[in-house]
């Protein structure tokens, strides 16, 4: 290197003026190169036509046959509803051979939750069919949707009406369907939907000297079945959770998820919200605003977070591999966990030891007894950029996967049914020890998903930060942390005009420190 | 002159004439250049190219979650950044962790370089360096997992011990008191390592010649260090704080895996933040106008050090 430094030769004239010209050039090729990137909405590949000659109607005589190719799925890594599809694919396989004629492979590409979607979303952005078939979350609809990267399901139902299945509830559709909310328009096709539980120690229910001792400390009975337990409030719980918290022994009352990650403390949170009467954005003006920031939802992020107190360390942490951590090595008697994991909640050495019931309910402010739960779940949604063969391969692949003897397998495999013939299956109450709480979760009214905007990373980044902040004691006041997500989120949708109304001042700069 | 050499001219003479083209354009002044031209390539293809596409995007509203084109903005980006108060605490937070980061590690591998200088019979020297750099080459994502595991409150080792000496566990990761420190150590762990490095290659620069003359005139240690070695390896380890500043300025990584950046923000470097914006929100205008910012940053780190190092010389050039 020169013993000269930047700054021990001053600038000529001559060097100034040519400094000044290469940042004007460069200035002048950035807006250049910058106004040159991809624009507009795509048109999506394989637009319906008469049935037979869209590929969205998918393999309907001979075009297929004779050929090979790949099918690129994205799925949803360490969720094992997600998985379940490309284990099972071989069957897809044998069949499309022998049906259509045409050979075909998988390609899984996964990511955890958080990262699938920054994985799957610049690859459709350049209008790649890297991924033919992508198992989204249910949140991603409108970032999928709005761009034009997703095929319309209503498109594909149109051609191929045995897709067009009833669901057993509303909460399927507009779940993982619709887009925008309250529209009808559909844009995927339910893969796995999920409700939230509370996964109970049933052996240690029924021990008689527990039951004695709780008796005794509290002056009555241990509930010990799912008709005792199932209508139990959160309030009612409590002292089941304080009688199991032992930290001598290094075993707690229960866990739930506090985590920053994803949405973990948000879909712990809500149900708490919705408890209240209210929600934690109006879906209809677009505000967040004197919605969630209310003293109701701040009195209940309070009773949440104080539920620690019965959790072993570190609950702000916790996630649904904690969940599953905890519960399987015996360090808690209980933990709120989506059912959809149920099969890994019960490991052999914890069979007929486990029973899971509906997440527990609330009095609301009409003095009902209930519970809305979050929805968790998610649907499949077609790559609008796929070739008409590999479009042709993604519809045959959903009309293999929504056969009644697929889905049966995919049940026994510890996957969940959408589907009022799926859910409503004579012994499926019974088939595993989590199915009669996720059917109870499912009917209408007792679970909620929240946005679907395009937005909804940004306004998922906002309020898990807060949340995570006070259930960490960093804010000590859960009316500020609402204030501050209200604050935000209704700048956010102010700025993309999906409210007409902007955040009040005092909200506008407040921060968490 | 010898007739041997009037041969020997003739010799070279008769085979100039018949060098080869290839020959020719080696002694050429473009060949340099065409040794460049791979690299040049590269530079101005990767880096080049990308950071003018970014300093122009960073004028735009672009999202690729929008179906929208890119609409120009002005600076309209720099302004919103300017009134993100979230933004500037990252900064700050970002600024003590470099502070921090890059102090400790430099006084510690100092003083750890200078026990290896100084050390050079010392039996397993060669074993004990060797272990000693283990945490600089082990890949953050890994060096991030297993820390996160190791303060695991349940069962990481690090509350064993703990456990064992208070009877309590701390929650290394999840409280707002001990996990900016937390992240800060295992920073400090895999780092201080390349600072004995940088201490060692500049203490090897140091002529012997000059260090024995010192201790013929019986010079003090700190004269030692003053006037004899700071001057030979001051640029060395410069370089090293230099590096380390720059490195510790972008962390993401290994915030990423332990603490995600939390809880809530204690930990939420602004590197941390520029992803999110680029890749969870896949919002590219304004990512960039914040990228270009931190590039400045850089630069002016850069420019400080520099300036820095040469402020003597440029004071007895005066």
């Amino acid at each position: 290197m020169s013993d000269k430094s930047l700054f021990q030769t001053p600038l000529s004239r001559r060097q100034l003026l040519k400094g000044m010209a290469a940042v004007g050039v460069a200035a002048v090729a950035s807006n250049a190169l910058a106004a040159c990137a991809p624009a507009g909405a795509p048109a999506p590949a394989g637009a319906p036509g008469p049935a037979g000659t869209s590929p969205l109607a998918g393999t309907v005589g001979d075009e297929m046959r004779g050929k090979t190719l790949e099918l690129s799925l994205a799925v949803i890594a360490g969720w094992p509803p997600s998985q379940l599809p490309v284990e099972m694919f071989p069957k897809f396989a044998e069949m499309a051979k022998e049906k259509y004629g045409y050979t075909v492979t998988v390609r899984k590409t996964e990511a955890p939750f958080a990262a699938l979607f920054q994985k799957v979303a610049p690859t459709l952005a350049s209008r790649s069919q890297e991924f033919n078939l992508i198992v989204s979350d249910s949140q991603w609809l409108g970032a999928l949707a709005e761009p034009g990267w997703i095929v319309k399901a209503d498109d594909v139902y149109a051609l191929n009406p045995e897709l067009d299945i009833e669901p057993f509830s509303s909460l399927v559709v507009e779940t993982y369907q619709v887009y925008p909310d309250g529209s009808g328009q559909r844009w995927g096709f339910p893969q796995m939907p999920d409700t939230q539980g509370l996964f109970v120690r049933k052996d240690l229910l029924e021990d008689p000297a527990e039951q004695a001792a709780f008796e005794a400390r509290y002056g009555r009975k241990l509930p010990t079945t799912y008709e005792e337990l199932e209508p139990l409030t959160v309030q009612e719980w409590e002292p089941i959770f304080e009688f199991f918290t032992r930290p001598e022994q290094d075993f707690y009352g229960t866990a739930a998820q506090y985590s920053k990650e994803y949405d973990f403390f948000s879909c712990a949170y809500h149900p708490y919200v919705y408890a209240t009467g209210g929600d934690i954005w109006d879906k209809t003006t677009g505000n967040v605003v004197g919605v969630l920031n209310t003293d109701a939802n701040a009195a209940q992020l309070e009773y949440f977070v104080s539920l620690q107190k019965y959790q072993p360390p570190g609950s702000p942490d916790f996630g649904i591999g904690e969940m599953i951590d905890l519960f399987t090595q015996g360090k808690v008697f209980s933990a709120f966990n989506w059912l959809a994991v149920g099969l890994f909640m019960i490991p052999p050495e914890l069979e007929g030891k486990v029973l899971a019931v509906p997440h527990p309910k609330f009095i609301f402010p009409d003095g009902e007894r209930k519970v809305i739960g979050a929805m968790g779940g998610q649907p499949w949604v077609i790559n609008a950029f796929n070739d008409d063969d590999h479009m042709r391969v993604c519809i045959d692949f959903l009309k293999w996967w929504y056969q009644d003897d697929t889905q049966e397998e995919f049940v026994q495999k510890g996957g969940l049914p959408w589907s009022k013939k799926g859910v409503n299956a004579p012994g499926f109450e019974d088939l595993k020890p989590y199915t009669r709480a996720f059917k109870y979760m499912l009917e209408e009214g007792r679970s909620r998903d929240f946005w679907h905007l395009p937005e909804y990373a940004e306004l998922l980044a906002i309020q898990q930060e807060a949340y995570s902040a006070y259930a960490s004691g960093q804010v000590t006041d859960p009316k500020r942390v609402l204030d501050y997500i209200a604050g935000r989120q209704q700048a956010l949708l102010f700025e993309k005009g999906r409210t007409q109304t902007p955040p009040p001042d005092e909200l506008r700069n407040l921060t968490l420190m | 002159m010898s007739t041997i050499n009037i041969a020997q001219q003739g010799e070279q003479a008769i085979a100039r004439s018949r060098r080869s083209p290839l020959r020719a354009f080696e002694e050429s002044r473009f060949f340099p250049l065409a040794l460049l031209l791979p690299i040049l390539f590269f530079f101005v293809a990767l880096n080049v190219i990308p950071t003018i596409w970014m300093i122009g995007m960073s004028f735009y509203s672009y999202s690729l979650m929008s179906p929208a084109p890119p609409s120009f903005i002005a600076i309209d980006n720099y302004v919103k950044i300017y009134n993100d108060a979230d933004l500037w605490s990252a900064f700050s937070r970002t600024f003590v962790f470099v502070v921090l980061a890059v102090g400790i590690e430099t006084v510690l591998g100092v003083l750890l370089g200078f026990l290896f200088w100084g050390s050079s019979n010392m039996p397993g020297r060669r074993l004990a360096l060797t272990l000693l750099f283990v945490p600089m080459v082990v890949t953050p994502v890994a060096s991030g997992l297993f820390w996160r595991l190791i303060y695991e409150p349940t069962f990481g080792v690090a509350n064993y011990f703990v456990q064992l000496l208070t009877g309590s566990k701390i929650d290394f990761l999840t409280n707002v008191n001990w996990a900016f420190g937390a992240v800060l150590f295992v920073d400090i762990w895999m780092w201080t390592p390349f600072m004995i490095l940088m201490t060692l290659a500049a203490l090897g620069s140091v002529p012997k010649a000059e260090l024995e003359a010192a201790e013929v005139d019986r010079l003090s240690i700190w004269q030692r260090l003053w006037h004899v070695i700071w001057p030979h390896g001051k640029f060395i380890l410069m370089l090293g704080v230099l590096l380390r500043t720059i490195d510790a300025y972008k962390t993401t990584d290994l915030v990423f895996l332990m603490t995600n950046g939390g809880p809530g923000n204690v930990t939420e470097l602004i590197g941390l933040k520029l992803y999110r914006y680029a890749f969870a929100s896949l919002n590219i205008g304004f990512s960039s106008a914040l990228a270009v910012i931190l590039l400045l940053i850089a630069i002016s780190f850069t420019s400080i050090y520099l300036w820095v190092l040469n402020l003597r010389r440029y004071r007895e050039g005066a």
